[in-house]
Parts: structure tokens; C-alpha cells; sequence
């Protein structure tokens, strides 16, 4: 810049100027060195090849070969999934119902939805335990009155896996939902009507397709979050579950040697999949809000 | 928002039978395994379709315990330290975004909102791997353990802060203070700061119950070293469930009382923000 001769007093603003950015340098250090570096370390551990040492895809070739790490994507992909795919369609039935509910009962509904979204990881894998697992309360009781579905039923798989997933995601996504359903409106029921629509087409042709963005974006939140949940699945069945948060964690951690070549490449595969849920939350946040500005 | 909600209300002040029975279900539904394992704790055994046996042996026994103190203790440690660290590194580099350089507030909002999108399992992974066996003070587990925390609970307490700034238009007030002669930290601090105060308040709360429902970090980074809550939890569970269901009620209530509160400060602040 060509300025003229700096004052005293324009270069003591300037140090000052410099000075303010001083009070970012704390953030940015921890940041770094807690976030940043040890990303591009899994990101590095991913591409170098573990038998070969060279710089390349060896790591994901190997994954995307091996049936273990396979079944690990192909498992977690699917629990998540289906869990998510549940929880939305409970979490809309029963935001629809509270939202037609008067003030009290949807305090009340709303109150246990954040009291019990805070159940999860290994308080709420033994609570299903102490009800379902080999001798829990629910196995009793089946065993007594003869329903198989209760007594056989097998807590320690994938079936357990997403009994447990389901739980955790119907408050976490009726409380997303919630918000969403204030946005339609009285009118639209009594102009439907008046135009002689079923309630079918009221609600599939009116509320949903409405609702939509906020559903997907609540799905994608559901998704993500099942696919990183770890503690509840840990606690459960321990590493011997083919799992991608499971597997990766007990590639650095374990009775078994520490593998960070394959552990990392495993990571990169959850990290991508992460990294879609939150675009696509993205897109569809940013949607919604539109979405409401024209209504 | 919460106009619009509230209008709804008055309107449907009745409650249709067919919402009550799907809320009661899903209610229900939601409280029966904490219910399940609340009495579970109370008896001395459920090997029948009624328990049998009641008793408070569960809890003086874990009252009595000192590695459950001890591991609450350390809990609180790690809640409230980190929790104030990532205060005070937030607060100072908010400080640069509203009254520096205001372009910087997207970096901090994609540094902060980066751990929501990964979670504790990469997080953990990712800082082991980079620091065990470095041999230097960066290896130490309680000091990988408390800047994974600091990271984890960025979000939210960035969300916080944020939010609190936006409210009482922190640029505005510091461009005021500046014309009547205030700098611009000396502003930030005095004017500022205990203007937010009462709004990180609710977001903090929030994130020690999210540090004090972690097991994730503390099982991969400190494991048995430093056992949390959540890890004295998990080392039980085989050995004895009538202990175990003991801790769970603990730690449910806990992060209950925890949750209500902030409950409670959010509805004051928005019946403030109504009148």
C-alpha cells in the first residue's frame, strides 16, 4: 500500500489491528492440533499401502476385497438405514399427533422426548439387556406365556443392533421434526376439503410433499447419526461385530496389533459417508427454510 | 416460531383419543427400558415375571464404592475443564470475528461445526494415531483426552455464543463503546461479555451433558487408565448387574436434572424474549 509517512498514531492503530488477531491464535492452535492434524494423519495412514509402503489406493483395495470390512460397510449401512427409515416414520406419526394435541399433552410428550433422547450408549445397551438379553425380563416373560418373538429373541446381532438404534433415533428425530408440522397450516385442511380432497390426498399430496425437506433433512441427520454411534454397539457385542465404527476402533485399540494403515482407510470410508449426510442435511436445511419463506 | 406454535395449541385444546393412545404408546415405549432397569436396581433378583426381594443394597453398595466416586470425580473434571477451556478459546476468537475482521466468522463456523459431522469414534482414532508414542507431553492420555473434549463440544458452544452475539448485536454495541472512547477489547470484555453470559449459560449446560455421556473418547483414549463414568459403567456390566443398574439410574438422573435446567433457562428466555 502506498501510503503517506505513517503517524505515530495511524501505525498504533495498525499494531492494534495486528494485535486483535492475536486473541485467535489460542483457538487455532487447539483446532490444529485436535482437529486438523489428525484428520490428515488418517488421510495420510489411508494412502499409504500397508504391505507395500507406497503412496496409493492399496488400503481401499484391500478393504473394498476383504469380507469382513465389506460386510462392516454393507452392516452399518444397512442398521443405519433402517433405523433411520423407522425412527422418520414413527418420529411423523407422533410429531403429527402432538402437533393436533393440546398445549399440556404436547409438553408432556416433549418433556419425556428430551429426557429419554438422552438415553443412549451403554446406559441404554444394559437397560435393554436387564429387558431383553438371555435372561431379561421380556425373555422371561415370553418364555412363560409362550411367545416365541420374545423368547428367542437374539439382543446380541444385528436384530438386537437395530431394536436399539431404532430407540435412540424416535425422540432425537421427533424433536427435529416437531418445529416443521408449525409451518402447515389450518387453512390448508379447510381448502382441501372444500375442494374435495381425501384425507388421503391431504396429506400425501399436501402435508408430506410440504414437509419433505425437513423430512429427508431429519432422515440424513438419523443416518449419520447411527452410522457414527459407537457406544451403544460396543457395549453390546463388544468388537466381535462386524461394524465399521467396531472395526475401526479395534484397529487401534485391541487385543490385536495396531493396524493404522487399514484402520485409517476404514475411517476414510465412514469420514465420506459422514461428510454426504451433512451436504445432503445441508441442502435440504437450506430448502426447508426456503421452502417456509414463500408460505 | 414459537408464535405459530403456540397458536396451534389453542386451536386443537382438545387432544383426539387416536393422538392419545399413539403418544401414550410411543411414551410408553420410551420409558419402559429405564423404568425396567429403575426397579431392576430396587430387588434382589428378577428371575421370575414379578422381582422379589426389595432392598437398597445396589445403591449403598455403590455409594460405598470408592472407584465409583473417584471415576465421578474424574467426570467432573473432565466436564468442567474442557467445558471452560472451549469457552475461553471461543470467547477470545469470537472476539476477532466481531470486532477485526468479520469475514473470519465462516472459517469459525466450518472449524466448529466440523466434529458435529465426524463424531467420537474418528475423533479418537484420529488423535491417538497422531500422538501415542511421540514420547513428548502431546502423548500423555489425560492431555489427548482433554483437547479431544475441547473439540467435541465445539459446536455446540460455538452455536451458543453465536447465537448470544447475534441477539444483543455485539458490532453495533462495540462500535458505540468505540465512539465514546472505549477500545475495542476493553468494550468486548466490559460491555460484551456479560451481556452473553446468561446465553452460554444454556449452551455449556448442554455440552457437560454431552462430556458426561461420553464413552466413546474416554474408552479409546484413556480406557482404563482414566476411567470416566461411562467406562466404570461398561467394566461392571459383566461383573454385576445389580450394581450396574444402580450406576445407569445415577447417571440417568444426573443427565436428567442437567437437562431439565436447561429446559427450564430456554422457555425463561423465550417468555423474556415474547414480552
Amino acid at each position: 500500500m502506498a501510503a503517506p509517512a505513517p503517524t505515530p498514531a495511524s501505525r498504533r492503530l495498525k499494531t492494534r489491528r495486528w494485535m486483535g488477531y492475536a486473541a485467535l491464535v489460542p483457538f487455532l492452535l487447539v483446532v490444529l492440533a485436535y482437529e486438523f492434524l489428525p484428520l490428515a494423519q488418517l488421510l495420510i495412514d489411508s494412502l499409504v499401502g500397508k504391505e507395500s509402503g507406497t503412496v496409493g489406493v492399496e488400503n481401499f483395495t484391500k478393504i473394498f476385497t476383504t469380507p469382513l470390512y465389506q460386510q462392516s460397510i454393507v452392516n452399518s449401512v444397512w442398521i443405519s438405514l433402517l433405523s433411520a427409515v423407522v425412527g422418520i416414520v414413527v418420529a411423523f406419526l407422533a410429531a403429527r399427533f402432538a402437533y393436533e394435541s393440546s398445549a399440556r399433552v404436547r409438553n408432556a410428550f416433549t418433556l419425556v422426548l428430551n429426557m429419554m433422547s438422552n438415553f443412549s450408549g451403554v446406559p441404554l445397551a444394559f437397560a435393554f439387556m436387564v429387558l431383553m438379553g438371555n435372561s431379561g425380563v421380556l425373555t422371561i416373560l415370553g418364555q412363560r406365556f409362550g411367545i416365541p418373538f420374545l423368547a428367542d429373541f437374539d439382543l446380541y446381532s444385528s436384530q438386537g443392533l437395530t431394536v436399539l438404534y431404532v430407540y435412540f433415533q424416535i425422540p432425537l428425530a421427533t424433536l427435529l421434526l416437531l418445529p416443521a408440522f408449525a409451518g402447515i397450516r389450518k387453512e390448508w385442511r379447510e381448502a382441501a376439503t372444500i375442494l374435495k380432497a381425501t384425507t388421503f390426498d391431504y396429506w400425501f399430496k399436501i402435508v408430506i410433499p410440504n414437509l419433505m425437506p425437513s423430512i429427508l433433512g431429519t432422515l440424513s441427520v438419523l443416518f449419520s447419526n447411527a452410522l457414527a454411534a459407537y457406544a451403544t454397539a460396543y457395549a453390546l457385542v463388544m468388537n466381535n461385530f462386524a461394524l465399521l465404527p467396531l472395526q475401526i476402533t479395534s484397529k487401534f485399540k485391541g487385543d490385536v496389533q495396531v493396524d493404522a494403515a487399514t484402520g485409517s482407510a476404514l475411517a476414510v470410508v465412514l469420514i465420506v459417508l459422514m461428510v454426504v449426510c451433512t451436504l445432503v442435511n445441508n441442502y435440504f436445511t437450506k430448502r426447508a427454510a426456503k421452502g417456509r419463506e414463500i408460505v | 416460531m414459537s408464535k405459530k406454535a403456540r397458536t396451534a395449541g389453542d386451536k386443537g385444546a382438545k387432544t383426539p383419543l387416536a393422538a392419545k393412545i399413539f403418544l401414550g404408546v410411543v411414551a410408553l415405549y420410551l420409558l419402559i427400558p429405564f423404568a425396567t432397569t429403575f426397579v431392576y436396581s430396587l430387588f434382589v433378583e428378577w428371575t421370575d415375571v414379578l422381582p422379589s426381594g426389595f432392598t437398597l443394597r445396589n445403591y449403598t453398595e455403590l455409594f460405598t464404592n470408592a472407584t465409583f466416586w473417584l471415576s465421578i470425580g474424574r467426570t467432573l473434571i473432565l466436564c468442567l475443564v474442557s467445558v471452560i477451556i472451549t469457552i475461553a478459546l471461543l470467547l477470545l476468537a469470537m472476539y476477532v470475528v466481531v470486532a477485526v475482521n468479520r469475514k473470519l466468522g465462516r472459517f469459525m463456523q466450518f472449524a466448529c461445526m466440523i466434529p458435529y459431522a465426524l463424531q467420537g469414534v474418528i475423533l479418537s482414532i484420529g488423535i491417538i494415531s497422531l500422538y501415542t508414542g511421540t514420547g513428548t507431553l502431546l502423548s500423555n492420555r489425560m492431555v489427548m483426552l482433554f483437547g479431544a473434549y475441547t473439540i467435541l463440544v465445539l459446536p455446540y458452544i460455538y452455536q451458543g455464543i453465536r447465537n448470544a452475539l447475534n441477539a444483543i448485536d455485539a458490532e453495533m454495541l462495540i462500535q458505540a463503546a468505540e465512539m465514546l472512547g472505549c477500545g475495542r477489547f476493553r468494550a468486548y470484555v466490559q460491555v460484551v461479555l456479560p451481556n452473553i453470559i446468561s446465553g452460554i449459560l444454556v449452551s455449556s449446560l448442554l455440552a457437560e451433558s454431552i462430556v458426561f455421556g461420553d464413552f466413546v473418547l474416554a474408552n479409546n483414549i484413556a480406557g482404563t487408565n482414566y476411567q470416566n463414568i461411562q467406562v466404570f459403567l461398561q467394566a461392571n456390566m459383566d461383573r454385576s448387574s445389580g450394581l450396574s443398574s444402580a450406576i445407569v439410574v445415577i447417571i440417568f438422573l444426573v443427565v436428567g436434572a442437567v437437562t431439565a435446567t436447561v429446559l427450564k433457562l430456554q422457555s425463561g428466555t423465550q417468555k423474556s424474549q415474547k414480552e
